[in-house]
């Protein structure tokens, strides 16, 4: 189920007034069972995949507290340093292989749902599937926020193992935390202990945050429909269109609006995913910070998919890098070389995290590529970042706006280097493009053909507006103000304009599909 | 030995001792601070890590070189926002995993 359907804003519609018309105490079971009808209606399976992971993970930290427990108390009647010792790494060791076990199953499924749609092809063409095997393997197929929910399933976990929260004793509050339908299908990842005091709290309806609510919701939907379905088009066209001969310019426009679809596309889902939250009273963390304005890679994946990022660093970078195997590498590195010793291990876990970050996002070699990518940038910014303040010394740079756009730049080319490769199918289409943007850009033939790619003039004038008003909005929040209370704060007429004008501008100019079907949002099938 | 006695002669010692190795572990902290993350010397918010003072392989650097000094591990499970607020909580998560040592 999109969020730009009607069946969405029914189940949304009823939700609300459900939760309000209800005793306070029982809002969080109305936000569950309208999570089940989103995840039951929207994918028309059972949902099993997230069945399993919700009682994997219900038992696991159970079993985890309770170990904990029963540690708190073998340890309070040891006298001795030694037997302290050693009845607390044999109560670790049991809680790390219940831990192994739930990671391996979640990881499984997310490996499952994400693979299985290569796999499958393959066993059905050598015929090694039975019927009953075929419709059971087409059922796990890539299941509705797979992503999200075995990710967000191990982070709780391992909260309650590091014992930074308390495992949930209701499985249908933990179904609540995993399922909440306005983030399973594309996050943002939140943190259970977090979530939880959101889903306890009682909340009263409150015109304000509704209004904000709704409010976010339609600019969401603006950025989806009116800027990235239709630079989709261009960027369709380009890549997918099966052109002999694509001009480089071509190719470089097509890389920079994708740049800006897959911004405008995944930063609108999230707008609207807050929007409707927040007319629960829920508060979801903020997944973008503008990441344009970013003045090197690492500040841009600060801002980019927060979520994720903090996710990877405190679930994978920390928990390896103070592993026995990272401290183990550090010391050793240490001895060897004393300078860059010191690093290995950060190094290391940033290569390791990008690893995982490029096989999470997608299953081609491409995305492999784009994560190693990123990881040798990070690790070389890193190495290199003593250099960087010498180096700006003795070319006498100094700090100032133009600098400021000179890094941010720089930023913009590094992202544009790595979106070729998730954009294109395959490496022989990435080498095309590397190849062709500098070896035969063609600016007369690009500006006589861009017009030819699906979108007219108007189309691209247009995109300028909605990009104009885009970016002056971004302006405005990247220098500290809060549109929304601002446009409040407007004399009617001007700020009731205002409103109409997006509304319109998305009512007239949105790209709808065939039955008004949105095409689906990009990060979905990573 | 009288309680009185342990007051006037023991417990001052005791004391000066503790503050002695409390100020040499703080100093130790800050010098690990200034070596890698200046800023976190003059820095008077509490939410060094969110506000980006403080990044991840700064993190993973300063840990590295608690835990030599101190002799200390420091489980990824202490590696919150919260025992990075500031270096005063850094100092504090120090001064505890030393005590638990």
């Amino acid at each position: 189920m999109q969020f730009l359907s009607g069946g969405f804003v029914i189940l949304w519609v009823i939700t609300f007034a459900l939760y309000y018309l209800l005793p306070p105490k029982h809002q969080w079971v109305v936000l569950a069972v309208a999570s089940g009808l989103f995840y039951v209606i929207g994918t028309g399976r059972m949902p099993l995949g997230i069945l399993v992971t919700v009682f994997s993970a219900y038992f696991c930290a159970a079993a985890l507290a309770r170990s904990l427990s029963a540690q708190k108390e073998a340890l309070a009647v040891c006298m001795d340093r030694e037997e302290k010792k050693a009845v607390k790494s044999a109560f670790e060791r049991r809680r790390k292989r219940l831990q192994i076990f739930c990671f391996a199953l979640n990881l499984g499924i997310l490996l499952g749902g994400k693979y299985m749609a290569v796999i499958l092809p393959f066993l059905r063409t050598e015929h090694l599937l039975s019927p009953a095997g075929d419709a059971f393997f087409s059922n796990i197929v890539m299941p509705l926020g797979v992503s999200f929910y075995t990710l967000t399933a191990i982070g709780y976990v391992v909260d309650v193992g590091r014992e930074q929260c308390e495992a949930q004793k209701n499985p249908l509050k933990l179904f609540l935390y995993l399922a909440y339908f306005p983030a399973v299908t594309q996050g943002p990842f939140h943190r259970y202990e977090k979530m939880r005091a959101e889903f306890e709290k009682e909340h009263v309806l409150d015109y304000g945050r509704l209004a904000g609510g709704v409010q976010r919701f339609v600019w969401g939907a603006f950025k989806k429909l009116v800027i990235a379905d239709r630079m989709g088009i261009f960027v369709g066209n380009v890549f997918d269109g099966g052109r002999p001969q694509v001009p480089g310019g071509i190719y470089a426009v097509a890389v920079i609006l994708y740049m800006l679809q897959l911004y405008a596309d995944f930063s609108g889902y999230m707008d609207m995913a807050l929007g409707v939250s927040e007319t629960f009273g829920i508060a979801l963390p903020e997944n973008f910070r503008r990441p344009y304005f970013s003045k090197s890679v690492s500040e841009f994946w600060r801002r980019w998919h927060i979520t994720l990022g903090a996710w990877f660093k405190d679930y994978v970078m920390f928990s390896f890098v103070m592993s026995g195997v990272g401290r183990k590498l550090g010391k050793a590195a240490k001895k060897h070389w004393s300078n860059l010793g010191k690093h290995v291990t950060a190094l290391a876990g940033t290569m390791l995290v990008w690893l995982f970050t490029g096989l999470w996002h997608g299953r081609t070699l491409n995305y492999l590529l784009w994560g190693m990518y990123y990881g040798v940038i990070m690790c070389l910014s890193l190495v290199l970042e003593p250099r960087y303040a010498i180096w700006k010394e003795k070319l006498h740079i100094s700090e100032g706006k133009f600098w400021s756009f000179v890094c941010m730049a720089r930023t913009w080319i590094i992202v544009f280097t790595a979106d070729i490769l998730i954009r294109t199918g395959s490496l022989a289409q990435a080498g095309t493009v590397y190849l062709t943007i500098p070896g035969s850009f063609g600016l007369r033939a690009t500006l006589g053909t861009l017009t030819d790619y699906g979108l007219s003039r108007y189309a691209f004038a247009l995109l300028l507006l909605a990009c104009a008003i885009w970016l002056l909005v971004s302006v405005c929040e990247e220098r500290g103000m809060d549109v929304r209370e601002r446009l409040a704060a407007f004399p009617w007429p001007l700020r009731w304009g205002c409103y109409y004008a997006v509304a319109l501008l998305l009512l007239i100019t949105g790209i709808y599909g065939g039955s008004y079907d949105t095409a689906a949002f990009l990060y979905q099938s990573f | 030995m009288s309680a009185r006695a342990y007051i006037c002669c023991v417990m001052p010692a005791t004391i000066h001792h503790m503050r002695k190795d409390e100020h040499g572990m703080e100093e130790k902290v800050l010098e690990i601070l200034e070596e890698y993350c200046e800023e976190a010397l003059t820095y008077t918010g509490d939410n060094m890590m969110e506000e980006g003072i403080i990044d991840s392989f700064t993190v993973i650097n300063i840990v590295s070189e608690l835990e030599d000094a101190f002799d200390i591990e420091i489980d990824a499970k202490y590696v919150v926002a919260e025992n990075f607020k500031n270096k005063e909580a850094i100092l504090e998560l120090v001064e505890r995993l030393v005590e638990e040592a």
